[in-house]
Order: structure tokens, then C-alpha cells, then sequence
């Protein structure tokens, strides 16, 4: 079979087949493994590659940071341990930040798929693992060797055998040994499962390898996503966003480079690394950029290494978008998110009706105390903002991106924590005005009845640099902490004494178009559910009732 | 000489199957759906059907009755104006949802518009905290104020009551309850915790919001069915089927609309496992496909499996997480958006899709001659040969296979590059993938092996693709059970009456004796069984499960408690409960343990009454001979000619080889070269399959 052999009805039904198998991969991830963070925030994927090492299929459900990140990681395994070197029952993996998907916290795990004596093709997990030593999760270290283990390239499991002192090693490193082996393990056994499914696969259809069928796939998603590129005005846009570091704000820049069918990134002229865990390893940039650049293109197409091909990413060593060891990435994604609405800010005149104003963000909270039966309590509280809004779209109110972490339900948290939510509304007014208007913020207010102290730690985004409009739509609100109605620092570790409230205003998403043009129904409409006041519908939008 | 009815209404078709106890005998009906008042074609139907049968509707013991009226109500927007008393500080639960999107590529992601508009939620002062201690006094008179205002003002006609954690203590909700039945004894109340017990707000209150929503229209139909029917001679039982798979009695239907919700899918899935107790197979695939799309369920030791999630009304291409959620116990159903009227296209990769967008019943598909020009799968399988263009519906309605040839031709054949023929065939094997991939899914998920399993089709277009499904998925065999297009009101006739219970209340086992653990229990089944028991059924079966989890762990599984039913009979179980939830997880998930506290998280108890069994026997079939004539099928490579079956002249023990197809009323089974069939005692087509790998 050539890649030419493979009609529409034989390629539809083997490429949906290979993603099919790639989810089958997943719900056997998820069943077996341990930690809630794998389950309920979906912080993982799956990917298939062909024996050469271009990715083919991907989970359907993958977050934006895992966007053609396996086949660069597969590169640097197979650098350490060449495929001629491998036997059936190998298993390899990584956390290394820059290998993999920009912190420790991620291990990518790979098992080569033999056929016989030979490699048809490797399969990869990717998770997030409950803990992996050093200061835990956040930004809190200097370095990276405070984050934790860094597990360089190597062998989890050798010809069937796992490798007991590296798993020794593993445990002996973080704080909750039992959930991290679990998790591993489950993606040991995940990566088996789907080896053998690729097996039936390929027995089922009578191939013999992959390459053809990987070639009709990265061909046919090139060719779409070609396509969409050429459509765009050819030219050199440029643009910068200012954002919030932990001690100085930060200046990220894009220049984008329209040629035909392909497009070039370049983020030079952005801030230096700090020290502090908000580096963005250049993976994990290039994985957000991409992404942007799907978002606006083909978001439709199923992830694999044709989808990607004509996206090429550069940032310059010197740059927190390109930073080097040992700086350190454990909270990457405070930074890297913003590369998203960066790429859209900068794109925005090429793509007007596919590019989204900037969203409101999500600020996660970890927070450290005791519960009032006296057990320690350590917490994580997701708290998002609006969703940008699109030309002729409004953006959805409390509704994450990019990141896509689900929320804690106000029951759940109460019983987890014994911290009271006062209150958990939406901020009228907040959102970005426009033609379309981005989403609401919220407030949330949380009363500490544990009778004992919390810490709550915050890297709150979107502080000091709201999200932004475009094309003439007004920015969303600020976020803003409180304690007991006194602002604190958005950024910090804050003690709240029993009895104290704190409260988190979270931002809205920005606005698209002038808001002289939003039509008056859609005014009234928000008026009268009470998301505008009147001042605002009739002093931003000239619109008065009757 | 007693007969029992079963009547489900769907979107277009109210279906009756009438089964006679004393002679073993089942006669079916099919009407058109009247929406302005459904209940005119339930009455019609049962009259005409028991004229035809010469029954008298006296001699009809019992109504089985399922219907879609509560869903659709939902999806179209046609319920009551609702409004809603909740704890202060939370109106918005309801505009925030989960607060997390469905998919991460699309930026225009739509969310349907909450069942009550934010100005018609009032926010109410009381508070009580997640271990049922009440922390703040509800403020009655704000009840009484925000309820007047609702009333006069707003003019709503029913009522949520909504407050914080009314799952462990529902003294709030119960007592505003009354202050609003004191003022306005004639308003709908729906209380969160009255509804479904489970903790998360978001889920509980949309659920007690669907209720509210729904219950004014049911309970008006409920009443004038019932009016209906015993002024044209009805004296029996009337029994509500539910979305789990139980039947409840009119009283409880009319409290409780939203446990109506999906009826008749569930229906169906109740009659595949029926099929399966009579033909020995524990494990089933359940698979009906109708007009607008799929419907899977998965079948594990002659039971469907449940689970307590719904979604309605999905707004953004049957996407999960797109629709209403609703907490309640139903039987675990997969929705794929592929069925007759589905659209195909070629998609922005050149890549044929099928679906999830439908031409529905009208216009429909582009053979159908009313206007339609859009390709669908129907059309697909009439240039297939599959369906036969002057058999369709038996023969009522004909279609145009040059219309179906030229929309193949026009919508994939042309855009695609291919020959028509192959399109067809595209269009045809790509609907099989989905409708597989999605049982795949949804099988693994659940840690099911459906490789030794077998499968049961139905539904209008079920028959035509089940064999080709079940041999990606390499399911040795599929039951076509007669009546193929009723399926669901033959499944209602086998549906017992059952209730369940819940109540969402963590606890860790080690701080538990097995006196407490008996108190949680016991007004439990108090509650679950004094529903049977107002039903007519003095000794119902009771389950008692539990979710349990390691504490931290994300993820409940469930456990089923040894007990004797009655409300003292679980306590001798407690010392078990770790090697119970041991054996469970194992059975789930790969062995390994987890050295952490046990908890308790929700606390269910069904109780149900006896099944009815439809034990029909002593079928001969048809005699009039077999083969009606031949016509060609295209399968992959070639067209093959096939003898064409007239089913209905089937006698039992008739085995027909592949390639064949088989012609009832509404459906058509195709059997591809070497599958084998056999007509069953029960009239059921059970077909074996050749071996045959994949082929694209």
C-alpha cells in the first residue's frame, strides 16, 4: 500500500481508527491511575508514531501544552537509546523539562511497538504526577534543582523487567510514594495495551507498517492546514504584551511571517529569565504557539505532525521564552499561557474572524492549613475568569483559557476544607465591552471557619495588565485579592487567621469590536439579566430602556 | 384472559405492543405522534390496537408507559416558566456550570441557556453546612417575600428550592417548601435534595430545575391520560417508565418529571436484556439506531449498566458536555450522532464524515423525494442496495433511488474523488467506525470486554448496519428480535416498578461502627421501599450500594452491601466493607492497593418489585414461504446478488445464509456473504458471523 493507494474511505477509517485507539489508551490511563489530577483536570495525552518518529495520532482530548510535543521528545530518547538498541519490552521515559513538556511535573513515558524483530511504530503517555519532590508545585524556586527529581532519558522497565532501583530512587524522592508509583505504572500498562491495539490494527487492515498510512495522514493534514495559511494576507505582523512577572512586569514580543503556506513565530525581544519558577522552556512555547495557530486555522483537525509541519517557532536563548537550565519552570504555564493571546493579538489583522481577545485567565490557588478534625489540609482552588470574546461572539462568563482546569463545586470544597465560600458570584460590569463582549469575572469569598490559620498561595494573573480588546472592544476588569475587604498583594503567599475572609475578584475577558455597534437587543438582554448596569448600557453603549 | 400494554411515545411514532399473558401472543401498533396533545394518540392508538385484537380495554391489566415529553420539553424549550428560591450568595451556580470547555481547539463553544433566566432566581438567607448543621436560620420571611414576588410579578408557575448541602440536611428546603405552600397552595415546588440527593450544587440544582420545568405540562398529561383512560374502560395499573430502567406509578411521575427523562431509550436497552435472560448471553452490546442518531448500551450479567449522569438537549454537535447535566439514576447510554438521516460530506482533511448534522424526518433524506437534496446514510444504503426503494415501511412510502444516487454523487463521490459506488460504500463503512469506535470508548471506560459478548439490533436502521459493526468490533453474534421498530414499548412491558434512592454523605469507615452505619441506611430504605409499598408492592427487593473511594482518590467505585432488604439487614455487612470495595476495585482497575483510609461518599437503595417476564412461547412463524425475490448488494468490492427475505414468512428453525436480506415492516437485516442465520423460538433472527477481518 502507497499513500497514494489509500482512498477517502480507507484513510477515513483508519485514521479515525488510530485516534480511536489513541483514547482507548487514555480511558485505560485514567481508569488505572491514582492521582485526581490525571482525572479531573485531563492534564495528559496519548500520542501513536510511526517507526521513523513523526506522531500520527493523538488523543482527542489534549491539553493546548502537549500540542506536537511527543515527537521532539521521542527524538531525544531514541538519541540515548537508538531503536536498533531496543527490545520488545522497553519501556522509556522522562520529566526533563526541556525534553519533554517544559516541568518536572510531566512524565513522558514511550514503549517501542514491535512487529517480529522489528519497530513498526512507539506509543507515548504523558501525565502530570501528583508530586515530584522539591518545593512542590509553584513558582517558589531559584533553580530547577529546587523543583525536584529530573529524571534524565532512561529504561523504566527493560525487556519486560521493571528497573526496582530507579523505581526506589523515584519513591525515596516524593512526598506521596504510593499515588506517583501508581501513576507510573498505570502508564507503563497503558502503553502496553495500546501496543498490542496497534498490532490488531495493523492485522485487521493487512499492513505491514505504518509509513504509508502515516504519510496519507501528516499529508492530508499538511495540505488542510496549507491551505488555510495561504488563504491568510501574506506579510510581517508584529505584536508585544505586557504581563505580570512575580517582581517586574514582563514584556512578551511576536513577530509573525505570513510566506505563501507557511508561517513563521519569532518571539525575539522578550523579557530574560527570571528567577523565579515562571521560565518557559522553548517546548513548551513552541507547543502553545502551535496551538494558537490551529486555533486559527484548522481546530477542527485531529493533532498529529502534518497538522504542525508549516508552524515554525523561534525564540532566542536569552529569552523567558527560551530559557535555559538551570532556571527554573515549575509554574511555566504562567508565563506560557499568554503566549496564546499573544499569537492572536499578533495575528489579528491577517485573522479577524478567527482571532479571540484576551481571556480573563485563571488564578490558581494552593491553600495550606488545617482542617477543623485537626488533619492537615492542602488544596488546590481553580478560580477563572471570562472567556475572550470573537468577532460577532460573545465570550462565555467564567470560562477558562487557555488552560482548562474544571472547578471545585462549592459542596465539594466545604467538605474538603472546612473553609466556608461565603458567597460565589458573577461580577457584573466586569467584562470587556464591545460589539461582542468578553465574559464576566466572579467573585468568590471564603471565610476561614477551620479554626485555624490557612495560607493561601497565589500567582494571580491579570492584576496589573487586564485582558485586553481588540479591535476596538473595551479590556476586562482587573483581578483583585482581599483579605477581610483590604487589597493584598495578587502574588504572594498571604496567612488568613480563623474567622478572616478572603476574597478573590476575578477578572473579565476582553471585548471585540466598538460597542457602539452591539446591536440594542443584545444590551437590553444583558440588562435586564442584570450582567450590565444601567450607567454602563448607557454611557458604553448609548442604549437606555423604553 | 389478561393483557398488558406497552406505549411509548417518541418525536414522531407512539408505539403500542400489546402482549396477552394467556396465549403468549404480542401484537404491535405505530402511530403518528400528537404534540399539541399526546395523550390523543396514546388514547387512539390503545383503542384501535384493542379493536384490532378484539380486547376489551377492561381486560387490560396494565399501561406501561414511556415517553419522550420530558426531554423534549427541555430541548425545545416548551416548559413551565420556572423560577427558583436559592441559598444567598449563589444565584449564579446555574450561568457558571462546570466552568471548564469541552473542547479545547473550537473558541465558539456554546452552552445551552440555564432553565430558569438569572431574574428569576431569588436569593434567600440560610445556611447549612456540609455536615447538615444548620449555621444560619432560614429567613422565612424573605422566603415569603421573594416567592410573592415571583408569583405576582414574574408570574412563574413552578418553583426550585435550591439551597446549599439540602443533601445532608433538607430542613431548609422543607421548611421554605412550606412557607410557598402556605401562600400559593397551587404552585409547583421542586426541592434540590426532594429531587436527587447528591452533593454538587450544579448538578442537583439543574436536576431540581429540569423538574421544576417539566412538572406542570407532565402532571396536566399525566392526569388527563389517566382521565382518559379510565373513561374508555381502563382499570388497571398505569405505571411511568424511568430514565433507569424502573417504572414508577402516576403519583410519583407527577412529583418527580425528571425521572422521566429518556424513558424510552432506556426501554430498549431493558428489552436487549431481556432477550439476553432468554437466550442465556449475560453480556450484550444493546444497539438501536433510528433516524437522527445511535443509541448504544452496554449489558453485563443480564443488567444494563447505570450510572447517575445525564446530559439533554447537547447545543454544539452532540458534544459531551454541550447539554444540560442532570443527576440522576439512569441506565448508562452512549448517544452517537450517525442514523438514517445523517448528512454526509467531505470534510477540510478531503475525508468523508457522516453526521452529527441530520436532514431528519423532514425533509429527510434526498430519496424521500420531499425536497431533501442533501446526501444521508438512507441514501447511501438505497445505492448500496440495501434498502429496498419500494419496500420501505413495508411498502407505504417510496423512494427515489436516482435522487439518492445523484446526492451520493454530488456531496461526497464528486469532492472526495471517488466512483459513486465506492462513496456509497464510504458513506455506509464510516457510520459502522463511529457507532464502533463509540462502543469501543465507552466499553474500556467501564473496563468491559465486549469480545466475548453478543449484540442486539434495532431500530429502524440498526438491522442494516448491526453485522457490519459487530464484525469490527469481532462480536461473534447478533440477535435481531422481532419488532425491530418497537422495541422500546415491548421493552416497557418487562420494566418493574422500582424506586431509588440517595444520599450523598462522606465518611471514613474507621470512623463509623456498624450502629451508625445502620442509621445511614435505614431511612433510606424506609424512603425507597414506602414508594413500592404506596405502589401496591408489599414485599419489593432492595439493593443497598454504596460509592466508595480511597480518601483522596478522584474516582468512586461502587459497592454493592449484602443485606436481607430489610432496614436493620445491612449492618452485618459493615465489618466487610474493605474486602467488598477490595474485590470491586480489583475487578476495575489493575490490582493494585493503595494504602490509604476508606471513605464513603454516597449512599443509593433501590427497591423494586418483581419483573414481568414476557414469557411468549409456542411461535411458529410464518408459513407462507421465504423468498420473495432477489436483488443485488454491493459489499466492498462487488454487487452480489442476494436472495431477499420476507420475514415474516419465517418459520422457527429456519436458517438463512449470507448474503441475504431480510425484510420486515420497519428494518431491514443484511446479512453479508457467509454470516448464517437462525429464526429462534421466540421469532428472533440470531445470526452468527463468518470471520472477516477489517476491509476499507
Amino acid at each position: 500500500m502507497s499513500p497514494r493507494t489509500i482512498d477517502a474511505v480507507s484513510l477515513s477509517i483508519m485514521w479515525d481508527r488510530l485516534i480511536g485507539i489513541t483514547d482507548e489508551i487514555i480511558s485505560a490511563l485514567v481508569r488505572s491511575s491514582f492521582s485526581t489530577i490525571v482525572r479531573e483536570s485531563g492534564d495528559l495525552s496519548v500520542v501513536v508514531l510511526d517507526a521513523d518518529g513523526n506522531s500520527v495520532a493523538q488523543g482527542s482530548y489534549s491539553v493546548p501544552s502537549f500540542t506536537g510535543t511527543a515527537a521532539p521528545t521521542l527524538r531525544h530518547m531514541l538519541a540515548k537509546f537508538p531503536a536498533e538498541s531496543l527490545e520488545p519490552g522497553d519501556v522509556i521515559a522522562t520529566n526533563d523539562a526541556w525534553m519533554g513538556t517544559g516541568h518536572l511535573f510531566d512524565i513522558n513515558v514511550m514503549r517501542p511497538v514491535f512487529r517480529g524483530a522489528r519497530i513498526v511504530g512507539y506509543t507515548m503517555s504523558i501525565t502530570h504526577l501528583p508530586d515530584i519532590g522539591g518545593l512542590g508545585f509553584g513558582a517558589a524556586a531559584s533553580e530547577i534543582f529546587h523543583e525536584g527529581l529530573r529524571l534524565p532519558v532512561c529504561k523504566l522497565v527493560r525487556a519486560g523487567r521493571l528497573d526496582e532501583p530507579m523505581f526506589d530512587v523515584i519513591r525515596s524522592n516524593v512526598r506521596v510514594p504510593e499515588q506517583v508509583f501508581g501513576d507510573l505504572m498505570a502508564n507503563v500498562t497503558c502503553n502496553e495495551v495500546g501496543g498490542r491495539q496497534l498490532l490488531d490494527f495493523m492485522d485487521e487492515y493487512g499492513l505491514d507498517d505504518l509509513a504509508p498510512l502515516s504519510e496519507a495522514i501528516r499529508g492530508q493534514s499538511e495540505r488542510a492546514i496549507r491551505d488555510r495559511i495561504a488563504a491568510l494576507p501574506d506579510g510581517i505582523y508584529e505584536g508585544a504584551i505586557d504581563i505580570e512577572g512575580i517582581d517586574d512586569p514582563l514584556r512578551l514580543v511576536c513577530r509573525a511571517e505570513i510566506a505563501g503556506e507557511e508561517i513563521g513565530l519569532d518571539f525575539a525581544g522578550t523579557s530574560p529569565p527570571v528567577n523565579r519558577g515562571i521560565n518557559v522552556p522553548f517546548c513548551y512555547t513552541r507547543a502553545m504557539a502551535r496551538y494558537a495557530v490551529k486555533c486559527l486555522t484548522v481546530p477542527g483537525m485531529p493533532n498529529n505532525e502534518g497538522a504542525v509541519a508549516p508552524i515554525r517557532v523561534t525564540a532566542p536563548e536569552d529569552s523567558i521564552l527560551n530559557a535555559q537550565p538551570p532556571y527554573p519552570t515549575g509554574g511555566r504555564h504562567v508565563t506560557g499561557h499568554m503566549v496564546v493571546p499573544l499569537v492572536f493579538r499578533t495575528l489579528a489583522e491577517a485573522a479577524p474572524e478567527m482571532v479571540q481577545a484576551d481571556c480573563g485567565n485563571m488564578n490558581i490557588v494552593t491553600f495550606q492549613g488545617t482542617r477543623a478534625d485537626g488533619q492537615p489540609m492542602s488544596t488546590i482552588y481553580f478560580s477563572t475568569g471570562g472567556f475572550g470574546a470573537l468577532q460577532g461572539f460573545d465570550g462565555a462568563d467564567t470560562i477558562p483559557g487557555p488552560s482548562n482546569m474544571r472547578a471545585v463545586p462549592v459542596e465539594m470544597w466545604e467538605s474538603l476544607t472546612g473553609i466556608t465560600i461565603v458567597h460565589k458570584r458573577l461580577l457584573p460590569d466586569t467584562s470587556g465591552h464591545g460589539e461582542a463582549r468578553g465574559g464576566l469575572g466572579q467573585e468568590i469569598e471564603f471565610r476561614n471557619d477551620t479554626g485555624f490559620p490557612f495560607t493561601a498561595f497565589c500567582i494571580a494573573p491579570r492584576s496589573e495588565f487586564p485582558a485586553r480588546g481588540l479591535f476596538g472592544g473595551g479590556d476586562g476588569s482587573r483581578r483583585t485579592i482581599l483579605i477581610d475587604d483590604r487589597p493584598v498583594h495578587p502574588k504572594g503567599a498571604h496567612a488568613v487567621a480563623p474567622g478572616q475572609r478572603f476574597t478573590m475578584r476575578d477578572s473579565g475577558g476582553g471585548g471585540f469590536g466598538d460597542p457602539e455597534n452591539r446591536p440594542r437587543g443584545k444590551v437590553l438582554a444583558d440588562l435586564d439579566e442584570g450582567l450590565i448596569t444601567p450607567p454602563v448600557a448607557r454611557e458604553v453603549y448609548g442604549v437606555t430602556p423604553g | 384472559m389478561t393483557y398488558r400494554l406497552g406505549v411509548d411515545i417518541g418525536g414522531t411514532f407512539t408505539d403500542f405492543a400489546l402482549f396477552d399473558e394467556g396465549g403468549s401472543r404480542i401484537a404491535v401498533h405505530k402511530r403518528l405522534t400528537t404534540p399539541d396533545d399526546p395523550s390523543a394518540a396514546v388514547l387512539g392508538g390503545a383503542t384501535a390496537l384493542l379493536e384490532r385484537e378484539n380486547v376489551a380495554m377492561a381486560a387490560v391489566e396494565s399501561i406501561a408507559h414511556g415517553t419522550t415529553l420530558v426531554t423534549n420539553s427541555i430541548i425545545e424549550r416548551r416548559g413551565a416558566r420556572a423560577g427558583m428560591l436559592v441559598t444567598a450568595g449563589f444565584r449564579d451556580i446555574l450561568d457558571m456550570g462546570f466552568e471548564q470547555r469541552y473542547d479545547l481547539f473550537d473558541l465558539r463553544l456554546r452552552w445551552p441557556d440555564p432553565l430558569v433566566p438569572r431574574r428569576l432566581r431569588r436569593e434567600v438567607r440560610e445556611r447549612i453546612a456540609h455536615d447538615g448543621r444548620v449555621t444560619e436560620p432560614l429567613d422565612r420571611d424573605g422566603v415569603h417575600e421573594a416567592v410573592h414576588g415571583l408569583v405576582n410579578e414574574d408570574g412563574i408557575d413552578a418553583l426550585a428550592i435550591c439551597f446549599l448541602h439540602a443533601y445532608a440536611n433538607p430542613i431548609h428546603e422543607e421548611a421554605a417548601g412550606e412557607v410557598v405552600r402556605e401562600a400559593f397552595p397551587d404552585l409547583y415546588v421542586s426541592r434540590s435534595a426532594g429531587v436527587f440527593g447528591n452533593m454538587r450544587e450544579y448538578e442537583r440544582w439543574t436536576t431540581a430545575t429540569m423538574n421544576a420545568y417539566a412538572q406542570p405540562m407532565f402532571d396536566r398529561y399525566v392526569e388527563r391520560l389517566e382521565r382518559g383512560l379510565a373513561e374508555s374502560g381502563f382499570a388497571g395499573q398505569l405505571h411511568i417508565m424511568t430514565s433507569s430502567g424502573a417504572s414508577i406509578v402516576p403519583e410519583t411521575a407527577r412529583r418527580f418529571p425528571v425521572r422521566a427523562l429518556e424513558s424510552g431509550p432506556a426501554a430498549g436497552a431493558l428489552m436487549s436484556a431481556h432477550h439476553g435472560r432468554s437466550l442465556a448471553l449475560p453480556d450484550l452490546l444493546s444497539f438501536d439506531m433510528g433516524g437522527t442518531t445511535a443509541k448504544g448500551a452496554l449489558i453485563r450479567r443480564f443488567a444494563p449498566l447505570k450510572q447517575y449522569d445525564l446530559e439533554v438537549g447537547r447545543v454544539h454537535e452532540f458534544k459531551r458536555g454541550s447539554g444540560l447535566p442532570a443527576k440522576l439514576p439512569v441506565i448508562d447510554m452512549i448517544e452517537i450522532g450517525s442514523g438514517g438521516g445523517s448528512l454526509a460530506r467531505v470534510d477540510e482533511r478531503g475525508l468523508i464524515r457522516v453526521g452529527p448534522r441530520s436532514a431528519g424526518a423532514d425533509p429527510g433524506p434526498a430519496c424521500y423525494g420531499k425536497g431533501g437534496t442533501g446526501a444521508t446514510l438512507t441514501d447511501a444504503n438505497v445505492v448500496l442496495g440495501y434498502l429496498d426503494p419500494g419496500f420501505f415501511l413495508g411498502g407505504e412510502m417510496r423512494l427515489d433511488p436516482i435522487a439518492a444516487r445523484e446526492a451520493i454523487e454530488r456531496h461526497v463521490a464528486g469532492p472526495a474523488g471517488l466512483e459513486p459506488i465506492r462513496a456509497a460504500w464510504g458513506v455506509h463503512e464510516i457510520a459502522n467506525e463511529d457507532v464502533a469506535r463509540a462502543f469501543r470508548i465507552h466499553a474500556s471506560e467501564r473496563g468491559f470486554d465486549y469480545r466475548d459478548s453478543s449484540m442486539v439490533a434495532f431500530g429502524g436502521s440498526g438491522p442494516v448496519h448491526a453485522l457490519a459493526i459487530a464484525r469490527k468490533l469481532r462480536i461473534p453474534r447478533v440477535v435481531f428480535p422481532i419488532g425491530a421498530g418497537v422495541m422500546s414499548a415491548l421493552g416497557l412491558l418487562v420494566s418493574p416498578l422500582g424506586f431509588e434512592v440517595s444520599r450523598s454523605r462522606r465518611a471514613f469507615v474507621a470512623d463509623l461502627d456498624a450502629a451508625q452505619f445502620e442509621a445511614i441506611i435505614a431511612p433510606l430504605v424506609d424512603e425507597a421501599t414506602g414508594f413500592l409499598r404506596r405502589a401496591g408492592v408489599a414485599e419489593p427487593a432492595v439493593v443497598c450500594r454504596l460509592d466508595m473511594r480511597y480518601q483522596g482518590q478522584g474516582y468512586e467505585i461502587e459497592v454493592t452491601v449484602p443485606g436481607d432488604g430489610t432496614r436493620g439487614g445491612y449492618a452485618a455487612a459493615f465489618s466487610r466493607l474493605e474486602t467488598l470495595f477490595r474485590a470491586q476495585y480489583a475487578e476495575i482497575f489493575a490490582e493494585t492497593f493503595l494504602d490509604e483510609p476508606l471513605e464513603i461518599v454516597s449512599w443509593k437503595v433501590e427497591a423494586a418489585g418483581s419483573e414481568a417476564p414476557l414469557a411468549y412461547h409456542g411461535m411458529r412463524g410464518g408459513e407462507r414461504g421465504r423468498a420473495k425475490r432477489s436483488r443485488a448488494l454491493w459489499f466492498g468490492d462487488a454487487f452480489v446478488d442476494c436472495e431477499v427475505i420476507d420475514r415474516y414468512g419465517l418459520a422457527v428453525g429456519t436458517t438463512v445464509e449470507g448474503p441475504a436480506v431480510v425484510e420486515e415492516r420497519e428494518s431491514t437485516c443484511v446479512l453479508a456473504p457467509g454470516d448464517r442465520a437462525t429464526v429462534d423460538e421466540r421469532l428472533n433472527l440470531v445470526a452468527e458471523l463468518a470471520n472477516r477481518g477489517g476491509d476499507a
